[in-house]
């Protein structure tokens, strides 16, 4: 009857969505009905969470009593991860965050223990030892199969994991290890999109010491790391949120110091080699710079760059720096930032901060208002903005009164990494971390600039129609105003041009919303931040209707920081970029997305190394490049067997070409042609 | 006093050092068949007919030259390095260049870097007022026979030898050779080339083949476009190293 019972709680729960998620992702991969429904079958027999009864100290140690354990006899590093189990989940899973390695290198599970039991009794503390303890079953099952197996060095192996219980790492490969532990047991929990954080700086004592005493070399080094990507990059079809390749696997490198000095180390260089060596669109490299960053790291960046994997993504210290300290984080933990999945700044292991909840449509409360209002009473620009203001405050009130729905799952395996958690005996999920704030991504920002600059241009100042007469138009999906449409489409000066009133229109319309943001709190007590970039670019425009940017109804959104108009130089676009506002709340997550030929890049490399290093001190907030050509991207469409590791920037990740949806495809295509003046 | 003007492209990478800003001005006193701006051609207002977009523009506007400044540098954060800066082009800057004098001077008095591209068959009156502003010029070498370079291209070669020495005496010089099997790379025109550039000193050569980019151009303004044979890479290679084994440092510029 129990059994039955929890059966039924399974499958009303959130936890069927998981399993449901699980048949999907694998067909997502294997695109093929017959092994999906055998895949399905399986899972049927598989699949398992435990009771959602049970406290979630119980609950770890019943999940990770049963995870399957395979060890593998090829693989350097030990990588398990069981995808048919899980934790069970009535709200919703804390992800798109990265720990703080540091900790486990440093704290070994024992001296957690000690940590936890000085705690005042509660709830918190009997999840939290349960959970360690489960980890101890966890380490004891993963050591004896180890030994079971037929691996050659399961000694060393064996006593780096027995290392993880009371001891701490002795070598560079032991700290890869742990963290690749800790790393799975993450995953192995539910929590998806888990990032990497700052590993060069994390690594370096171990790597340094191991050189020093010749126990490695640089190369043996880049080895090792190349086979901690490949591992990670192994379960992608599985780790992979919307999209395949969106793991959010975000190694973190570079950056500046407290004393306003650029970090970098040989770790820096020979992650950057070793992405650029496998050539994998996962795991990805977020470089941060700053305007002292070496030479030789942006040139090596750029040939990472311009074999079109779309990493390092550029993460500007000096504009990003100063925008979160005058938000609140403390002075001493922003210089450690890392970024969620896509590029989102947060604290590592201090923080909830749930960087990618939900897109804010900026164009949504425009059409809402078109649709509403009795246009003929607005009969000039002042007003018009005055009215768009409105239905931004009513959609962001709205709006994130909805996102202050979502009840997160406590996760005592997140609080055991998260400063605050034990001082307040609170679980990560309930408000425990220091900093406990929501991040929104902004999407549309530019189509609607471009609306709002061509209404005031056509209806306010040309007076060519009223706009009523304007808003048929749009309403009618343009269709028969062909000529009216590329108009509007083709505005020579628009978003992404280096042009004063387009930049004053864009900070107008960011400022109005940061002031509306900033009377907001969330359900933890915490901030929202937003950004003017976002994963959601085709996914939101589906149900938007036309817009007067000469957009049609369910047309793609502009994606990111970027300019649709054809040849822009890039410069210019970094100008703009440059000059926009992102003070206040504004910065979660501000990417410039360019599209480049790869010749262009091989013709050119000494001078786009100048461009990059000068954009810097420009004060671009952060950046990524596609390099393709258009050329490249037809054929491979046509003829995807040719192309088979084609890999391409989407989001704030890169994905094989051959894998993406069509509409993903078709607006690269749209988008290589525009920047190569071919469209 | 106006300049015309065609067009301002920002972050050129090819027409001088460092980054560049390229100022296109209209009317061209020579005529070669493989011009990869035929738009700047003729000083007129030319009607253009873009494909892309379906529509038609005109190409050219008259401007006061000190009234382009604000506008050309807008990019000079990025001229910092590698000596950035703005490059006259055209058609042909050395015809308009009384025009531009003002602005030359604001530039300069700015210590903004000034490049031209020229072909510089024009009188050598306005290649002196361009010494005073420029850093570097960017010369075509063309067909360097005096009777093909009249009949081919309109131009005047001896007019050229006399420009080019008096320009090369004073600033760098870097010379662009188009490559087309037809007119410069013909064996006689190299010879002459190699001739040249052995009396002729500069910093570098730049050899590209000319490029098929311009043919939607030409469609546009309605012009019809020669068409050309292709260059393979082995015959600019046997020029690149023709150049190079006289001691001049030479490149291969691919677009």
């Amino acid at each position: 009857m129990r059994k039955i019972k929890d059966l039924v709680l399974k499958y009303t729960s959130k936890t069927r969505l998981a399993h449901v998620i699980l048949v999907f992702r694998y067909h997502r991969k294997y695109k093929n009905i017959f092994k999906t429904f055998v895949f399905g079958v399986k899972s049927l027999f598989l699949f398992y969470a435990p009771s959602g009864r049970l406290s979630k100290g119980e609950q770890a140690k019943k999940l990770l009593s049963k995870v399957k354990i395979n060890i593998s006899d090829s693989d350097r590093f030990i990588y398990n991860i069981d995808v048919f189990k899980t934790m069970h989940r009535n709200g919703r899973m804390i992800d798109n965050i990265s720990i703080d390695y540091s900790r486990v290198l440093n704290e070994s599970l024992l001296d957690m223990k000690k940590r936890i039991s000085k705690l005042k009794k509660s709830s918190y503390l009997d999840d939290e030892l349960l959970t360690v303890d489960a980890i101890y079953t966890y380490l004891d099952r993963e050591i004896l199969a180890i030994r079971h197996s037929n691996r050659s060095d399961k000694e060393k192996i064996i006593k780096y994991l027995e290392n993880i219980k009371n001891g701490y790492p002795k070598s560079f490969e032991e700290a890869i290890q742990r963290i690749l532990f800790f790393n799975q047991l993450l995953w192995q929990s539910g929590h998806g999109l888990m990032g990497l954080g700052e590993l060069d700086r994390i690594l370096e004592k171990y790597y340094l010491n191991d050189i020093k005493s010749k126990k490695i070399t640089r190369e043996s080094a880049k080895n090792m790391i190349c086979d901690m990507l490949h591992i990670l990059h192994k379960l992608y079809w599985w780790k992979s949120n919307v999209l395949l390749g969106d793991t959010g696997q975000i190694i973190v490198l570079g950056g500046m110091t407290h004393d306003k000095k650029y970090f970098c180390n040989d770790l820096t260089y020979l992650f950057i080699e070793a992405v650029k060596e496998v050539q994998l669109p996962d795991p990805k490299v977020l470089l941060k710079v700053s305007k002292d960053v070496p030479r030789d790291l942006m040139k090596l960046s750029l040939d990472s760059i311009k074999t079109g994997i779309g990493c390092p993504l550029f993460s500007n210290d000096e504009v990003i720096i100063p925008k979160l300290i005058e938000f609140g984080y403390d002075e001493k933990d922003v210089y450690d930032y890392v970024t969620s999945a896509c590029w989102e700044p947060l604290i590592a292991s201090k923080s909830i901060d749930q960087n990618n909840i939900d897109s804010i449509v900026f164009i949504h409360p425009l059409t809402r208002m078109l649709e509403t209002e009795d246009l003929s009473k607005i009969n000039n620009f002042k007003k018009f903005m005055g009215k768009y203001n409105e239905y931004l405050e009513e959609y962001l009130i709205n709006f994130t009164n909805e996102i202050n729905q979502i009840i997160w799952e406590k996760s005592p395996v997140l609080s055991l990494f998260t400063d605050g958690c034990d001082k307040k005996s609170v679980d990560i999920g309930d408000g425990g971390a220091i900093y406990n704030n929501y991040g929104l991504t902004g999407v549309s920002l530019g189509n609607t600039v471009n609306s709002i600059y061509n209404i005031k241009k056509i209806v306010f100042d040309d007076k060519k129609y009223t706009l009523e007469e304007f808003n048929d138009f749009r309403k009618n999906n343009f269709v028969g105003y062909d000529d009216l449409k590329s108009e509007l489409k083709n505005q020579p000066v628009r978003f992404g041009c280096d042009d004063d009133e387009i930049i004053t229109l864009t900070n107008e319309i960011t400022s109005y919303a940061d002031k509306i943001i900033s009377k907001i709190s969330n359900r933890l007590g915490g901030k929202f931040k937003f950004g003017f970039s976002a994963p959601t670019y085709i996914i939101k425009s589906g149900n938007e209707a036309a817009s007067f940017d000469g957009r049609c109804d369910g047309e793609a959104f502009g994606v990111h920081i970027s300019s649709d108009k054809s040849s822009l130089a890039y410069t210019e676009l970094i100008q703009f970029a440059s000059k926009l506002d992102y003070s206040g709340h504004r910065f979660n997550g501000n990417v410039i997305d360019f599209m480049i030929v790869p010749s262009f890049i091989e013709n050119n490399f000494d001078k786009m190394v100048d461009f990059l290093m000068l954009s810097i001190g420009l004060g671009f907030f952060q950046m990524q490049m596609n390099v393709v050509s258009s050329d490249t991207l037809i054929k491979a469409k046509a003829n995807p067997k040719d192309y088979e590791g084609l890999i391409v920037r989407v989001w704030g990740f890169s994905a094989y070409f051959n894998e993406l949806p069509l509409a993903y495809k078709d607006l690269l295509i749209e988008r290589a042609l525009k920047n190569e003046g071919k469209s | 006093m106006k300049v015309r003007v065609s067009n301002i492209q920002r972050f050129c990478l090819h027409d001088g050092p460092g980054i560049r800003t390229v100022v296109f001005l209209k009317g061209c006193n020579l005529r070669c068949p493989w011009c990869a701006n035929p738009e700047n051609i003729d000083y007129d207002f030319t009607e253009y007919y873009d494909e892309k977009t379906n529509e038609k523009r005109i190409i050219g506007y008259d401007i006061e030259a000190l009234d382009l400044y604000d506008e050309i540098i807008k990019d000079k954060d990025y001229f910092r390095l590698n000596d950035g800066g703005i490059t006259f082009s055209g058609g042909e800057p050395l015809l308009q260049i009384k025009k531009l004098e003002p602005l030359l001077k604001k530039l300069k008095d700015n210590d903004i870097n000034i490049a031209i591209e020229t072909n510089l068959q024009v009188s050598t009156e306005l290649v002196e007022i361009a010494l005073k502003y420029v850093s570097e010029f960017i010369i075509d070498i063309k067909v360097l026979d005096k009777k093909n370079n009249h009949d081919i291209l309109l131009g005047d070669i001896d007019l050229y030898f006399k420009n080019v020495s008096l320009v090369s005496n004073k600033k760098p010089v870097v010379f662009r050779i188009p490559l087309s099997n037809e007119y410069t790379l013909t064996l006689e025109n190299q010879n002459l080339i190699i001739d040249f550039l052995k009396n002729n000193p500069c910093e570098m050569v730049q050899i590209f083949k000319i490029h098929n980019l311009a043919s939607s151009k030409y469609r546009a303004i309605g012009k019809e476009i020669m068409e050309f044979s292709h260059v393979d890479d082995e015959k600019v290679l046997n020029f690149y190293e023709k150049i190079k084994n006289i001691g001049v440092n030479v490149q291969i510029i691919k677009f």
